[in-house]
C-alpha cells in the first residue's frame, strides 16, 4: 500500500502541471484588467501601464507562468493584489470556514443520510420507505439559497437561537463556541447532500440485499439488525464511499451560494470574488489547492476501497 | 520519446525552480491581455512611464506674502455645531416615541418619512442621552482595498478612511466647503485666490504619538503627484494644486495656478504621516509590496477619531474610539466620538443583510428600493428598526453612444426619450420610489436650470416621425426599420449593455419592450460589472444603462460631458457645452456660474446624449436606538458630519 500510495503521489506532479497551465490560461483570458480595477476609472492608460508595468502583468504570458510556477515550487504563492498579503494566508483565512464548515455538514449527512437510508433499505416498499425517498427527492430539490434564508428567517429571526451570519473564527474571543454560526449554514447544505446519500444508501443495500452471502446469512438464522449493518450495510459503503469523499471536496470548494447568504468568509466565495476584483494571483492559488485537494481526496477514497473490500488490490 | 519527454520535465522544473526572469528567456513578443493587439513588452522603461506631474516652484517668503496678498477669512467650522444650528431652527414634527411607533409608507405618504427623520434625526441635547459605551455594527457591500488613505478608491475604502484619518476639510449638505475646526485653526484665501493659508491646529497626534504638522501635508501633497505611485483617484483635482509649502509646523500656504472659483475642491487631499512614509516609499513605490508597507496595511496609522482594532478579510472591520483624538494632555479638545466601537460587516448580499438587520445582528444598512416595500415593511422589521428615505443626487440614464450608426443622428436619439415608457418604470417598476430626471443636475440644485426642461413622456407617434425624419424607416415591410448607410441596408437592432444587478436588467427589458412597439429590435447584453466598465471605457457599445452620482460642484459634470474627457463614454461633442464649462471654471459669481451650468442642462437635454431616466432615493433602515441621521443629497453619510452625527440613544 505504502508503494502504491508513494506512486500515486508521484503521479499527482504532471497532474498539477498540466492544471496549472490550464487554470493560468484561464485566469488571464478573463476580460478586465486587473490594474484599471484597482485604480478605478479615472485613472488615465498611462497610469494603467504604469500599474500594470509593477505588477510584471505587462511581460508575456509564458514568462508570468514561469515566474509563477518557480515561485509555486518554492512556496510561495504571490501576493494578493486585492488585499496585499499573501496568498497562502487568504486561502489560510477561507480554509478555516470551509473545513470546519464542511465537517460539520459531513456529520450531518452521515448522522441523517445514513440511518435514514439504512431504514429506507430495510423497510422497502413500506411507508416509511416512501416517506423516505419522498423526503429525499424533496429536499434534493430544494435550491440551497432558499432553504438558508428560510432557515434564518425561522431559527435566527423568528426563534433568535442562532447568528444570521458571518463566522468568528474559533480563534477569536468565543472559542469554540463560534461553532454555531455554523450549525445553519451546515444544515443548509446536508439537506441536498444527505438526499444524495440517502438515496444512495437505499440503492446500494437494496443491491446487496439481493447477494446470495446476505440470504445465507439470513437462512443461519442471524438477527435482521445484524444481518443489515453487518452484511448488507458494509458491502452497500463501498460504492457510498467514493460519495462522500467528493461531498466533502465539493463541500469545501463549491458551497459559494451558501456562504454567500450567510456572509461566511469561505473558499467558494473567495473564488467568486477573486475573480470580479482579477484578483489573479488569489485565483490560481486557491483553484491550485482545490485541484491537489480532489485529487488527494481521489487517492484516499482509493486506499478505502481496499480497506473496505478485501478483494481490491492497489497496484 | 518517453525520456526526451522526460528529460524536458525536469528541465522545464529546474528552470522554473530557479526563478528565471524574462531576460533568460529572451522574450519579445507579448499580448495586452485586454486587447485584441499584440505590444512588445519588455521596451517600456521607467522613463518612458514616470513623467513628472509636479514641477519645481520657488515659494516666496511668507513675510513677503503676507505683505502683497490681502487675506480673507474663510469659514472654519464644527461640522456637529452646524448641523445642531440647522436643526434648532425649526421644531420636530413629532416626539421620538411616537416617530418610533410609526411606520414608514412612503411613497403614499410622505408625512411619517418626515416626521421620522425629523424626530431621530438630531443630535443630544445633553451628553446624559447619549450611550457612549455602544458598539455600532454596520453594513458594507464589499470589503476595503486599503487602510491608505491616499490609496482609497472604493465605497469601503472612503467609509475607513473617515473613520481613521483626519480630515482638514469638508462639506456640508448644501457641498458649501469648509475647514474642519476639530483640525484646522484659521484658513484664508487671498483676494486673487491664488493662495490659500492654513493654519493648523497643534493639539493633533498620529496614533503612535508623533504630533501632526503641516510638513505631514506637504509630504502628502508630494506623494499623491509622485508619478510612480499608482494612486489617480486621490491624484484627481490635487493634480491641479500648483505647489504646498509649509512654513513653519502648522502654516501651509497652497499655490493655485491661476484663479478659479473651483480651486477649493482641490485643496481637500488625505493626509499620511511623513516620519513613517519617508523611510518606506522610496523601497516600495507601489505602497503595497514591502513587508512595512504590508505591516502599515494591516495596522495603519491613525489620526482621526477612530484606530483599526480587528479585520477578517471578506468578513469584518472593527475600529475603536481613540482617547488620544480628543482628549491631550489630560484636556479634552474635540468632541468625543459618539460609539466606543464601530464594526463594519461585510455582507455582499442585501438578502442576507436585510435578515441580519431585522434580528438586530446589524443595526443600521443601506436598503434596496425592492425591500423598502418588502422585507422592510413587516412585523419583524419594525420590531428593532425603523427606516427613512431622502432623494439622492444620483440620476440614471441610458448613454447612447454619438458614434454608432444607429445614434449619431440627434433625432434619433430624441426618438428614443419618447419611445421609452418612462411613467411604467417610475409609476409601476419602482412605484413611485424614484423621482424623474431630466438631466445632470437635480431640480432642486443650485445650478438646475431656473426653467427646467420637461420631463419627458412616451409619445409612440413622436418618436415614430423623427425616426422617419432620421431616415429609419421599413424599407422591406418585415416590422424592423431600416435605412441605407453606405450602400447596404441596416436594420436598426443594437445591443444595450448593463449589469447583473436586478434593477439594470429590468429597465433595459423595459427600453426594449418599448422599442418593440415601434419596429426596433434591442438586445439587453448584461454583463459582469469590470466588463461593463471596460466596454464604456472604451466606447465599445451602442447604448448602456448606468448611472452617475452628482459631484460636489457641477465642473466636476465636464469629465461625463466634456469632448475627449475620459468618463464622456458616448464621445458626445458639443463646442458649446466645452464653451460653457470653461465658462463656468472662470466665472466667480454663484448666480452667474448657476445660468451656465443651467444652459448646460439645457443643452445637454435638446441634445439628448443621454435619456435621462431617474434619481434613485437613498433608502435607509436603522435601529430604533440609533438617533441623528440626516439626509443631504448625497445620502446620511457623504458630507460633514454625516456618519458623525449618528449615535446611540442610552437606555432609559
Amino acid at each position: 500500500m505504502l508503494a502504491y500510495t508513494f506512486k500515486r503521489l508521484l503521479a499527482l506532479i504532471p497532474t498539477l502541471l498540466a492544471a496549472s497551465v490550464l487554470i493560468f490560461l484561464f485566469v488571464h483570458l478573463i476580460p478586465g484588467d486587473p490594474a484599471a480595477i484597482l485604480l478605478g476609472d479615472t485613472a488615465t492608460p498611462e497610469e494603467i501601464a504604469e500599474l500594470t508595468h509593477a505588477m510584471g502583468l505587462d511581460r508575456s504570458l509564458i514568462t508570468q507562468y514561469f515566474l509563477w510556477l518557480g515561485n509555486v515550487l518554492q512556496g510561495d504563492f504571490g501576493t494578493s493584489i486585492f488585499f496585499r498579503i499573501p496568498v497562502l494566508s487568504v486561502i489560510a483565512d477561507g480554509a478555516e470556514t470551509s473545513i470546519l464548515l464542511a465537517s460539520m455538514t459531513m456529520i450531518w449527512i452521515m448522522l441523517i443520510g445514513i440511518p435514514i437510508g439504512i431504514l429506507a433499505a430495510t423497510r422497502h416498499g413500506s411507508w416509511v420507505d416512501q416517506i423516505a425517498s419522498g423526503g429525499a427527492m424533496l429536499f434534493a430539490s430544494i435550491p440551497t439559497f432558499w432553504l438558508g434564508l428560510y432557515l434564518i428567517l425561522i431559527f435566527a429571526v423568528g426563534l433568535g437561537w442562532f447568528p444570521s451570519s458571518g463566522f468568528p473564527s474559533i480563534s477569536d474571543e468565543g472559542g469554540l463556541w463560534n461553532i454555531r454560526y455554523l450549525l445553519l449554514p451546515s444544515l443548509t447544505l446536508a439537506a441536498p447532500n444527505a438526499a444524495l446519500i440517502i438515496r444512495l444508501v437505499r440503492a446500494s443495500m437494496l443491491d446487496v440485499q439481493r447477494e446470495d452471502h446476505v440470504r445465507t446469512a439470513r437462512a443461519k438464522g442471524l438477527h435482521p439488525t445484524k444481518v443489515a449493518i453487518r452484511h448488507v450495510f458494509r458491502n452497500a459503503m463501498i460504492s457510498v464511499a467514493a460519495a462522500f469523499g467528493f461531498t466533502f471536496a465539493a463541500l469545501i470548494s463549491e458551497a459559494v451560494v451558501t456562504e454567500t447568504v450567510f456572509s461566511l468568509p469561505g473558499i467558494g466565495r473567495l473564488v467568486v470574488q477573486s475573480i470580479l476584483r482579477r484578483d489573479y494571483p488569489v485565483i490560481q492559488g486557491v483553484i491550485l489547492v482545490i485541484v491537489c485537494l480532489y485529487m488527494i481526496i481521489n487517492l484516499l477514497v482509493d486506499l478505502t476501497y481496499a480497506r473496505l473490500d478485501p478483494r481490491v488490490s492497489l497496484k | 520519446m518517453y525520456r526526451f519527454g522526460s528529460y524536458l520535465l525536469v528541465t522545464s522544473l529546474c528552470l522554473t525552480m530557479l526563478g528565471c526572469s524574462s531576460d533568460d528567456l529572451n522574450v519579445t513578443k507579448g499580448s495586452d491581455a485586454n486587447s485584441n493587439t499584440t505590444t512588445t513588452a519588455t521596451s517600456l522603461t521607467d522613463e518612458d512611464l514616470y513623467k513628472p506631474i509636479l514641477l519645481p516652484f520657488d515659494a516666496p517668503p511668507l513675510a513677503e506674502l503676507d505683505a502683497k496678498v490681502t487675506w480673507v477669512d474663510q469659514p472654519v467650522w464644527n461640522p456637529y455645531e452646524i448641523l445642531k444650528d440647522k436643526l434648532d431652527e425649526t421644531e420636530p414634527l413629532t416626539e421620538v416615541k411616537t416617530a418610533l411607533s410609526l411606520r414608514n409608507d412612503y411613497p403614499i405618504s410622505k408625512v411619517n418619512n418626515e416626521k421620522i427623520k425629523s424626530a431621530l434625526g438630531r443630535g443630544p441635547i445633553s451628553n446624559k442621552q447619549v450611550d457612549y459605551e455602544a458598539t455600532l455594527t454596520r453594513r458594507v457591500g464589499g470589503d476595503a482595498k486599503t487602510t491608505n488613505p491616499i490609496m482609497v478608491s472604493s465605497t469601503t475604502d472612503f467609509d475607513v478612511s473617515s473613520l481613521i484619518n483626519m480630515e482638514l476639510f469638508g462639506f456640508d449638505w448644501n457641498m458649501t466647503p469648509f475647514a474642519n475646526s476639530e483640525y484646522v485653526k484659521s484658513w484664508q484665501t487671498s483676494e486673487s485666490l491664488l493662495y490659500e493659508k492654513i493654519t493648523l491646529r497643534n493639539d493633533i497626534y498620529w496614533e503612535d504619538g508623533t504630533q501632526v504638522t503641516a510638513h505631514d501635508v506637504v509630504f502628502s501633497f508630494q506623494t499623491i503627484l509622485n508619478p510612480e505611485i499608482p494612486i489617480p483617484a486621490t491624484r484627481t483635482g490635487t493634480d491641479l494644486i500648483r505647489w504646498i509649502e509649509a512654513y513653519d509646523d502648522f502654516t501651509i500656504i497652497i499655490f493655485h495656478p491661476e484663479a478659479s472659483p473651483v480651486n477649493i475642491w482641490n485643496i481637500n487631499f488625505p493626509v499620511i504621516a511623513k516620519h513613517i512614509y519617508e523611510k518606506t516609499i522610496p523601497d516600495d513605490k507601489s505602497l503595497k509590496s514591502s513587508d512595512a508597507h504590508r505591516e502599515l496595511e494591516k495596522n495603519p496609522l491613525e489620526s482621526g477619531p477612530y484606530r483599526l482594532i480587528d479585520r477578517s478579510f471578506d468578513q469584518e472591520l472593527v475600529f475603536e474610539r481613540r482617547e488620544e483624538y480628543y482628549m491631550v494632555n489630560g484636556k479634552q479638545v474635540r468632541d468625543k466620538p459618539y460609539f466606543k466601537k464601530i464594526r463594519l460587516r461585510i455582507m455582499k448580499d442585501p438578502n442576507t443583510a436585510i435578515i441580519a438587520l431585522k434580528s438586530g445582528e446589524i443595526e443600521e444598512m443601506e436598503i434596496t428600493a425592492e425591500h423598502w416595500n418588502t422585507q422592510a415593511n413587516d412585523d419583524d422589521f419594525y420590531k428593532l428598526n425603523t427606516k427613512a428615505t431622502a432623494t439622492e443626487w444620483v440620476s440614471f440614464h441610458f448613454c447612447w453612444n454619438c458614434k454608432s450608426k444607429f445614434f449619431q443622428d440627434l433625432k434619433v436619439r430624441q426618438a428614443m426619450g419618447f419611445a421609452f415608457d418612462h411613467e411604467e418604470l417610475l409609476d409601476k417598476m419602482f412605484k413611485g420610489l424614484y423621482a424623474p430626471s431630466n438631466g445632470p443636475f437635480h431640480p432642486k440644485a443650485w445650478m438646475a436650470p431656473k426653467n427646467p426642461p420637461p420631463f419627458l413622456k412616451q409619445d409612440l407617434d413622436k418618436a415614430e416621425d423623427l425616426l422617419d425624419e432620421a431616415g429609419w424607416g421599413d424599407s422591406n415591410f418585415d416590422g424592423v426599420r431600416d435605412k441605407m448607410i453606405n450602400g447596404k441596408r441596416v436594420d436598426f437592432e443594437f445591443n444595450v449593455l448593463c449589469s447583473q444587478s436586478p434593477t439594470s436588467k429590468r429597465v433595459s427589458t423595459l427600453l426594449k419592450e418599448s422599442l418593440d412597439q415601434i419596429g426596433i429590435i434591442c438586445h439587453v447584453k448584461t454583463l459582469e460589472f469590470t466588463v461593463l466598465q471596460q466596454y464604456n471605457l472604451d466606447g465599445n457599445f451602442d447604448a448602456t444603462f448606468g448611472g452617475w452620482g452628482t459631484g460636489t460642484d457641477p465642473y466636476l459634470t465636464e469629465n461625463i460631458f466634456g469632448t475627449g474627457k475620459k468618463r464622456n463614454y458616448g464621445k458626445y461633442s458639443s463646442a458649446k457645452v466645452d464653451q460653457l464649462y470653461k465658462q463656468g471654471l472662470a466665472e466667480f459669481d454663484k448666480e452667474k456660474r448657476a445660468a451656465i451650468y443651467g444652459d448646460i442642462h439645457q443643452t445637454l437635454y435638446a441634445d439628448q446624449p443621454y435619456t435621462w431616466l431617474f434619481y434613485r432615493n437613498s433608502f435607509y433602515g436603522f435601529n430604533k436606538r440609533l438617533r441623528g441621521y440626516y439626509f443631504s443629497p448625497r445620502g446620511p453619510y457623504n458630507y460633514n458630519p454625516g456618519f458623525y452625527s449618528v449615535w446611540a440613544a442610552a437606555s432609559e
